[in-house]
């Protein structure tokens, strides 16, 4: 496939690469000739520098006869207008745009119809929402990924030195056997694709399937009793944690939002009903006690400042907050902050390579997210008829070294398999696999054929 | 101050006022009652007096009203309509003093409801009619109902619609004020309409209906009987006027919404829900109070806690029990609603839910500021957040509401008056309640107070009916001064 991106920002550089490393051709537009040349070093793809906005340039860069194109700067409205440009040059090709601005999020309908026709708008602030509301319905995970509808959930535990899982073999979990599967460890810098013999160490973030109704056994395994969310702090009252404030609003959780600036603390305040709006700076820490911060199951760390969210963070850690969330927007950040402490990342940037990266690898995979450090992913496939792997048994399909089922949904049932376990015809799978791993998936279940 | 603009309004005022005299004028020669002369030299003087005073005051100058002018307009416009609607009383002979006629006549544009009559049931129906009038045309507004009808009024008519129903919420329906106001009248006469019928329905004459339906809709309280509701003792006319007296005490506009096809409107208005639930809760109270205690049955103690507590607290003062009779706890109750009021843009008047809802929510402000000193809250009516400049204008109403009513307490007090009395027959007026404790009980009337009292709670009517500011701000010197 072609693709062209516009822009080469965190996103667009990301995005560039996972596309380039999969073997696809990638065109990238970048005004700023720095990036431009850093691209042109780092990756194998065709670097032009010029405007996105620019029509003749869409042309140079091939849009004729691309499939996709990608408009990722951190303007809005400069990729609202190459989705123009693009729809007005040729007919086939897939738009993607990124947009930030929640008021144009209010009207997506308007961007989807004939005269823009974008087929995917991403807007990572509610992705970001998204995933930090999925947070708060399992409190103990630091990741919660959803798979058919939320069904299937794929939880990411980081091991505590004191867990009782620590030293325990994944073969002594048979009790739970059907209804947890533990899929991915990562150790450190290391992913560990498990089998049964393997042992849980500290430190570890293990990832596990699950079923939605059985979460609780996951609370079982881990011997802690289940405690129901009850206290949010949010730091940062600006877009995110306002949005964030108002879908909490909603429910029985107590939530407070700390702001810095009074006039905006009145804009929250009109704007939320239970939520307490508080007027003060989250890296005071008299203030933090005095609003109770070591009672906090979570603390939100949201502010525009991505230092300052990692000092808050660790603040608010210190203080005795039981979980944190700390918005990073920097991609760079991200593998350093984990080492010092920070339990759980959300960027924006991220949440918008994943959507992005998602949609462009539609076809039969129906959903793919990129676990921790990026070098593992879970991917849900489709079982085609045509594939070797229906009708046999698991242990006795050829799976590549690195890749592992984590569950079968076949219609309403949602199976957690063992060995003996068959696929059948238009099953879904959901699947974890290496990155190197993912072109043999693809073959083993000729989901490239589908691609065009 | 445009002086002559005021009193060329004021005219206008009267000449319409003269005009509405024409009702009861032809009630009286349908019944023959003898008050045909009566009514005929009062519309020759109301009107007659308004058109003088509109050719004096021909004036060039065109300029619109200002707000305090208007509050001016406002103010002396009821207190003309008063005086000029008392003239039929003392023409009569059915009422002997100027005192008391003309308290009659203030109480029923007001929408109070006191009477100083003993035996109503002597008066000609012509003056029966014309008291249901007064109040139907008060309760909706005499200034509005001129709004209504006079466009020329143009820009000044955003003022004296402020100035006569200063709600704290404004609810502008249409665009134009005129409309507006247009449209509030059209709902406000279509419900009266649905009430004669039903009350018809049940067997009341058609007289009779009128003339209820004439003071449930305003919240109004005269009746055409000496028992007021009671001596009609049928539990369907109870339950119709109930009924009738709660939608009264809802925002009109509410009731626009609703007929234009928004059913849901009343559930999801958060005043209406508060006062809606209030009004059970209390209906409960006292039905579980008076219930063994006064009655036999839970049906009949539901029947007269019901009717009672909706008449007093949508200030409209109907009397179908002697509450009086009742033990302390429902009189209690009763008194407190006499303070509560219903709806801000009903007819109703006192204090009204929506100002309770945000003093009470203000209040809890204050309290939770004190254990998170650091907390922003808004305070908010459903979803809207409410400007602090409203709260405090709140606050001074609430304030200069009691202040005033205590100050009125101490000077009935001192004409020698007896605790109960002095307290309710504030309370009653200011409220524009109609009927309160003691002296001036369900079954009393205003008679036995002392003039200078009458005037003091004349006074307390009008202040109650324009909520205070309008009126108490032509009492500030500075408001003369240049």
């Amino acid at each position: 496939m072609k693709i062209i991106i516009i822009g080469a920002g965190d996103v667009g550089f990301n995005i560039a690469q996972r596309l380039s490393e999969e073997n696809h051709d990638v065109v990238v537009i970048e005004k700023d000739p720095v990036k431009i040349r850093s691209i042109q070093n780092a990756l194998d793809v065709q670097a032009l520098e010029g405007s996105g906005t620019n029509p003749s340039m869409l042309l140079e860069a091939g849009i004729k006869e691309s499939d996709i194109i990608v408009a990722a700067t951190d303007n809005d409205e400069a990729n609202l207008i190459v989705c123009f440009y693009a729809q007005y040059l040729t007919d086939f090709i897939t738009k993607i745009a990124r947009v930030k601005n929640p008021d144009y999020m209010k009207h997506t309908e308007i961007f989807k119809q004939d005269f823009l026709n974008i087929d995917l708008i991403i807007n990572s602030q509610s992705e970001m929402v998204a995933s930090m509301l999925k947070l708060t319905e399992v409190p103990i995970a630091s990741e919660v990924i959803d798979f058919v509808d939320g069904r299937v959930k794929l939880i990411g535990i980081t091991i505590k030195e004191d867990s009782p899982l620590v030293g325990r073999r994944l073969s002594s979990f048979h009790e739970y056997e059907q209804s947890i599967l533990v899929g991915i460890i990562i150790r450190g810098e290391k992913v560990v694709v498990p089998k049964g013999e393997d042992v849980i160490q500290a430190n570890d973030l293990v990832y596990m399937v699950t079923r939605r109704e059985d979460i609780q056994n996951i609370y079982q395994i881990m011997q802690i009793r289940r405690e129901g969310l009850s206290r949010v702090m949010i730091v940062g009252g600006g877009e995110t944690g306002l949005a964030l404030a108002e879908s909490l609003d909603t429910t029985t959780i107590n939530t407070k939002i700390i702001e810095l600036d009074g006039q905006r603390c009145l804009e929250l305040s009109e704007k939320l009903e239970k939520v307490v709006v508080l007027n003060g700076d989250g890296t005071d820490r008299d203030f933090l006690i005095e609003e109770n911060v070591d009672e906090v199951d979570i603390m939100m760390v949201l502010t525009g400042d991505e230092e300052n969210n990692v000092l808050i963070s660790l603040l608010g850690k210190a203080l005795g907050a039981k979980k944190t969330v700390t918005k990073i927007a920097k991609l760079s950040y991200i593998p350093l902050v984990f080492t010092i402490g920070i339990d759980t990342v959300v960027s924006p940037r991220l949440s918008a390579i994943r959507a992005i990266l998602q949609y462009i690898r539609k076809g039969k995979v129906v959903c793919v997210a990129p676990l921790k450090a990026e070098a593992v992913e879970a991917i849900e496939f489709e079982a085609l008829e045509t594939s070797d792997v229906v009708n046999t048994p698991l242990s006795k399909v050829k799976f590549p070294k690195g890749a592992i089922v984590g569950a079968i949904v076949r219609g309403e049932e949602i199976i957690i398999p063992r060995g003996q376990n068959m696929i059948k015809p238009h099953d879904h799978l959901i699947i974890f696999a290496l990155k190197d791993t993912i072109p043999k998936l693809e073959k083993i279940f000729t989901v490239k054929l589908e691609y065009f | 101050m445009h002086f002559r603009q005021i009193f060329r309004l004021i005219g206008i005022l009267n000449f319409f006022l003269g005009l509405s005299m024409a009702a009861p004028l032809c009630v009286s020669l349908i019944y023959s009652d003898g008050s045909f002369a009566p009514f005929l030299y009062s519309i020759l003087i109301t009107s007659g007096s308004g058109l003088i005073a509109f050719l004096l005051t021909k004036t060039s100058d065109s300029s619109s009203l200002s707000q305090r002018e208007s509050m001016a307009v406002v103010t002396f416009g009821w207190v003309s309509a008063g005086f000029f609607g008392a003239l039929p009383f003392l023409f009569s002979g059915s009422i002997g003093s100027i005192t008391n006629a003309y308290f009659e006549s203030i109480s029923g544009f007001t929408t109070t409801g006191a009477t100083i009559l003993s035996d109503i049931e002597a008066l000609p129906e012509g003056l029966l009619f014309w008291r249901s009038l007064t109040q139907w045309m008060g309760g909706m507004g005499i200034i509005v109902l001129s709004i209504a009808i006079l466009p020329f009024l143009g820009v000044g008519g955003m003022q004296l619609y402020k100035a006569e129903i200063p709600s704290p919420v404004v609810d502008k329906l249409q665009p134009r004020i005129s409309e507006t106001a247009k449209t509030l009248w059209k709902v406000y006469l279509l419900i009266t309409l649905l009430e004669i019928g039903l009350l018809y329905v049940g067997g009341m004459s058609l007289f009779d209906s009128m003339c209820h339906a004439f003071c449930t809709m305003p919240t109004g309280g005269f009746s055409t009987q000496n028992g007021s509701i009671a001596q009609f003792n049928s539990a369907y006319f109870e339950g119709v006027i109930t009924l009738f007296m709660i939608l009264a005490g809802i925002n009109f506009s509410l009731h626009f919404k609703f007929l234009k096809g928004d059913f849901r409107v009343f559930g999801r208005d958060p005043e209406c829900r508060v006062f809606l639930l209030i009004l059970a809760i209390l209906i409960l109270l006292v039905t579980s109070n008076t219930y063994v205690t006064v009655y036999s049955s839970v049906i009949e103690a539901f029947r007269y806690a019901a009717f009672q507590v909706s008449s007093i607290i949508t200030t409209t003062g109907f009397v179908t029990a002697n509450y009086e009779q009742w033990p302390a706890f429902s009189q209690i109750v009763l008194l407190l609603c006499m303070f509560l009021g219903a709806m801000a843009g009903s007819t109703g008047g006192a204090i009204k839910t929506v100002r309770i809802v945000l003093l009470v929510k203000h209040g809890y402000r204050e309290i939770f500021t004190l254990i998170h000193p650091h907390a922003v809250r808004s305070i908010k009516l459903g979803k809207k957040p409410v400007p602090p400049d409203v709260l405090n204008s709140i606050w001074g109403f609430f304030i200069l509401y009691v202040g005033l009513f205590i100050v009125a307490v101490i000077c009935m007090s001192a004409l020698g008056l007896d605790t109960l009395t002095s307290f309710s027959s504030v309370a009653a007026t200011i409220g524009n309640v109609g009927p309160g404790f003691g002296l001036v009980g369900p079954i009393n009337n205003y008679l036995s107070i002392p003039d200078v009292g009458k005037w003091v709670l004349m006074f307390c009517m009008i202040l109650g009916r324009l909520e205070i500011y309008t009126v108490i701000i032509l009492l500030v010197p500075a408001y003369w001064r240049k």
